[in-house]
């Protein structure tokens, strides 16, 4: 066993000091909870902690958001939705799926991230924005989804 | 004024050092496992959507040029950083650097809350002038009130990412209490379907537990602030618990906020006790040495 010689040395802030690190530390509490109460994610990093905090009703309609692509080799697949896939994640389509409807255009970065990152695969000629939708009764999942295609987008080379 | 202290206790220089050693380097790896989309974002900024902050200090759209330049940045200064040589001017790049990577990351659509203990960590850590460098400082027992103050700020974020998400859970319901016995979690397993989820769903009340249990733990986090010693620990573990539950369910994991618990554990105290143990062996061999020494004696007068 080691023993203490003697008590270790304390360093003290300031008056100042103390008062603006307290003052800094209160405002920073303030802003966590004006943007909990307030805000949205654009507040970020003191926006609401909203990922999954909403009320999912027991008879909710649950969609799923994916983009499927019909290859130059003639097949269809499901696009990866990450950046290892296609350099886009799932969450970002989801949350620009109005924008994607209204401008299916945006989807060609889709089919773009596709060739950069698999130069060798076969290339997307025609994307689809398509929402799956799960049904819940009584809080329990009822059935296989059903389909929906929300925009589609014939590829620019 | 005890208010004041409260924000300001006296904490070992040590743990900064730890602190700071374990940060930096985990923002390296943030970067190539978390987020790390933002060089491609670079590339292809179709989607960018700036937010608040980046308006507000009017921040050039993400472009090859400048993403590639944080990353630089951001590795050496981490690098430098995690050594506590130099760890303040590191610090005070990191800080404005990572928050601006983590900002591009998420400026499209879809914003995380895993990095706010974090990001604020790393602005707060440099604050703290340290007394010595490199590896001394990782046994410094030095008590400081700014080591203090930072690690309770970093405190206060990591039990401000639960409380607040309860708090956010009331609100999205037009501040009711419906989301534990809704049907979230059920939802989220559809959604990010695997297998140990996709179980659940077959069991709706096992799922409505989790969610009470969830809540309730959020809304008492706070109380971890206060608990001292092994009380503090359970809760610390709760919470890890938490999160491994959350990983099996869902694969989401939160770890940048959870290596932000290391700030309420006595990291200063591993260097004493290495030295302990090293000396308690030192004094081993030495007691060794010397029973070797009598026993030779005895032979020679033997």
């Amino acid at each position: 066993m080691v023993t203490q010689s003697q008590a270790p040395e304390v360093v003290r802030v300031g008056r100042v000091g103390k008062a603006v690190r307290v003052l800094v530390a209160v405002a920073g509490i303030g802003l966590l909870i004006n943007g909990s109460v307030r805000a949205s994610d654009d507040a970020w990093p003191f926006g609401p902690m909203s990922q999954y905090a909403m009320s999912v009703p027991d008879d909710a309609k649950i969609d799923y958001t994916r983009v499927s692509a019909v290859t130059d080799a003639g097949t269809t697949v499901d696009v990866p939705l990450n950046i290892e896939g296609a350099g886009v994640a799932r969450a970002e389509i989801e949350a620009r799926s109005g924008e994607i409807v209204k401008d299916p255009s945006l989807l060609q970065q889709v089919a773009d991230g596709w060739a950069r990152k698999h130069p060798d695969q076969p290339k997307y000629v025609k994307l689809e924005l398509i929402r799956d939708t799960t049904q819940l009764v009584k809080g329990r999942v009822e059935g296989p989804p059903t389909s929906q295609v929300l925009a589609t987008w014939e590829v620019r080379r | 004024m005890s208010i004041a202290n409260w924000f300001t206790p006296t904490i070992a220089l040590a743990r900064i050092a730890w602190l700071r050693t374990i940060l930096y380097l985990f923002v390296i790896l943030d970067m190539h496992a978390f987020v790390r989309d933002t060089r491609d974002k670079g590339e292809h900024p179709g989607l960018y959507q700036p937010l608040l902050l980046a308006r507000l200090f009017d921040l050039p759209k993400p472009s090859v040029a400048n993403t590639t330049v944080l990353y630089v940045v951001l590795i050496v200064a981490c690098l430098i950083g995690a050594t506590n040589y130099f760890p303040r001017v590191a610090g005070w790049i990191v800080a404005p650097a990572f928050t601006w990577w983590v900002l591009i990351g998420m400026s499209d659509g879809k914003v995380d809350h895993d990095h706010l203990a974090l990001v604020i960590a790393l602005w707060v850590l440099p604050t703290v002038k340290a007394d010595s460098r490199g590896i001394t400082s990782y046994s410094d027992q030095t008590r400081s009130e700014a080591a203090g103050w930072a690690i309770r700020c970093i405190q206060i974020c990591v039990i401000a990412t639960y409380f607040l998400s309860a708090v956010a859970k009331l609100r999205s319901a037009g501040w009711a209490l419906s989301w534990p016995g809704s049907a979230v979690l059920t939802w989220a397993i559809v959604r990010r379907p695997h297998p140990v989820g996709e179980w659940l769903l077959h069991y709706p009340w096992v799922l409505h537990v989790m969610q009470w249990v969830g809540i309730i733990g959020e809304f008492c986090s706070p109380v971890i602030l206060w608990l001292k010693g092994r009380w503090q620990l359970f809760g610390a573990l709760f919470f890890l618990g938490f999160h491994a539950a959350n990983t099996a369910i869902l694969l989401i994991h939160f770890l940048p906020t959870v290596v932000c618990w290391l700030a309420f554990a006595p990291l200063e105290r591993i260097a004493p006790w290495f030295q302990a143990r090293r000396s308690d062996r030192d004094t081993g061999e030495a007691e060794d040495q010397a029973e070797h020494g009598r026993q030779a004696e005895q032979q020679a007068g033997a």
